[in-house]
């Protein structure tokens, strides 16, 4: 089994939705929440991520198509 | 000696041994090195100051380093001067600019977080350190682990421009050029640094190389005669400057360095990419990450590690924020090259750019202690000034041809002496 250490920023049109528990179901992902920061406008949610690293890669691409922005934790690197 | 105690999370303030370690284990908050100051006081003073090397490193008790400096013994302690000419124009009478764009070896602060994170790692037992960068970070890795003798690897996006990467192949680094947009070069990044025994400047020895922008805090307070600006204009990209030069000033005030002239921190960044401003101005809980488009190529973050920090740091001290467009960025660039002579990259531009505006805007006083960020050289990156300086007087080569131009030259050019 694999980990995988991201941030998930949400929208505002998908705070009420159980966007980790879907993922969770849908793509047999452990999910352990570390932080989070949820305002009226946005959610930020800190988490690891773990399953085999086919199902890391479909549970991104899952968020990534609900339209929750997955960010590496150190956030970017590139300077 | 060391005088650090160890690590602490920013986030829920878990203490850690100083170690190899860039993410708190429990909530992943970011980490920061934490000092003994009890210790510092007794041997960090100005009449030990006044007997130290012009270097970064005459600040070294209040750097996370456990021996001697290895690297970096030229870097740091650049200029710093009234900027009155640039003062004039934009209307304020304390005006005052620190000037990294010739920072050695390579010409941007960068050299500063470079010469601590290379000690650090060689003190760690590295051998090979990396980075990915599209410049500044990429040129300060490559020569200063030439001087140390370390293997460096060098990422960057495959389609960066050649002439970005000359100065550092110059070094003879392994450039490793990633078929991929930002975002993916970013990712792998983050997994090769999890998954190599390498040290990773600004992954894994993170806490360690973000301690060297405190230097910058530090000269501005001593270079003004131990006093603190009443206002300081600081470019962000990944937004850890910022956090640094207000830490570097409360810890000058803890130390009775200076006293508390209650400094206001101001972010400066490209309007094509300013997620810490829109945060400041919205004053929102969460940075949201954005698509970098701007030609401030070294301010291009669009996810920035420090952006909540660097928020925090900014509204604590009072200050604000503001952005600059492309085209504010450049004719802000020739107004600083015009007026003090000094050639900044785009991030100088946006300082600069983004001064005038608060400026003009009232929000930073015109009868105040102002100093300017300037923290890159336009040597590096010329294209963007590519077209839009306009071309030399061309003449024949005959005393008749010069002196018809130049009297066409003298009628629209005057000195400023005059």
């Amino acid at each position: 089994m694999a980990k995988k250490q991201v941030t998930l920023i949400f929208p505002q049109h998908l705070i009420k939705e159980p966007v980790i528990y879907m993922m969770s179901k849908e793509c047999d992902i452990l999910p352990n929440i570390r932080r989070a920061r949820v305002t009226e406008t946005s959610g930020e949610v800190t988490l690891e991520l773990e399953g085999s690293e086919e199902k890391l890669k479909q549970a991104v691409a899952f968020l990534e198509k609900k339209g929750v922005k997955v960010e590496p934790v150190g956030g970017d690197v590139v300077s | 000696m060391s005088y650090v105690l160890g690590l602490k999370c920013r986030e829920c303030g878990r203490l850690y041994p100083k170690d190899v370690i860039f993410v708190c284990e429990y909530c992943f908050g970011s980490v920061e090195v934490d000092y003994d100051y009890d210790a510092i006081r007794k041997t960090f003073t100005k009449a030990a100051l006044a007997t130290r090397p012009k270097s970064l490193w005459r600040y070294r008790e209040l750097l996370p380093i456990d021996g001697e400096p290895r690297v970096g013994h030229a870097s740091g302690f650049t200029p710093f001067f009234k900027a009155e000419a640039l003062g004039k124009v934009l209307g304020v009478r304390e005006l005052y600019i620190k000037d990294d764009s010739v920072s050695h070896p390579t010409l941007s602060f960068k050299d500063r977080v470079v010469s601590v994170a290379l000690t650090k790692a060689m003190e760690f037992g590295f051998d090979t350190v990396a980075c990915a960068s599209t410049g500044n970070l990429a040129n300060s890795v490559s020569a200063l682990g030439a001087r140390a003798g370390l293997r460096r690897f060098i990422f960057i996006p495959a389609d960066l421009e050649a002439g970005k990467v000359v100065s550092s192949l110059i070094y003879k680094p392994t450039v490793v050029a990633v078929e991929g947009t930002y975002d993916e070069v970013n990712r792998l990044c983050a997994e090769i640094g999890a998954k190599y025994n390498w040290a990773f400047v600004n992954i894994n020895i993170r806490p360690y190389y973000a301690e060297g922008s405190k230097t910058y805090g530090y000269e501005i307070a001593e270079q003004l005669g131990w006093r603190a600006p009443q206002h300081i204009v600081i470019p962000a990209a990944g937004g850890s400057l910022i956090t640094k030069i207000a830490k570097s000033l409360k810890e000058l005030k803890m130390l009775g360095f200076i006293s508390d002239a209650g400094t206001r921190l101001y972010a400066a960044q490209a309007t094509g990419c300013a997620p810490i401003v829109t945060t400041i101005k919205e004053r929102a809980d969460i940075v949201r990450p954005v698509k970098p488009n701007t030609i401030a190529k070294s301010l291009a973050i669009g996810n920035p590690a420090d952006g909540y920090y660097a928020t925090k740091a900014v509204l604590e001290s009072g200050g604000a924020a503001e952005s600059a467009s492309d085209d504010e960025i450049v004719e802000a660039m020739q107004l600083l090259a015009q007026t003090e002579g000094i050639f900044t990259e785009t991030a100088g531009g946006v300082t600069v750019a983004a001064a005038r505006k608060l400026i003009e805007q009232g929000v930073i006083p015109r009868d105040e202690s102002i100093v300017l960020a300037i923290t890159g050289n336009g040597l590096k990156t010329q294209e963007p000034l590519m077209n839009r300086l306009g071309a030399p007087t061309r003449i024949k080569p005959t005393l008749s041809s010069f002196e018809q131009q130049l009297q066409e030259t003298l009628a629209a050019c005057q000195p400023r002496s005059a």
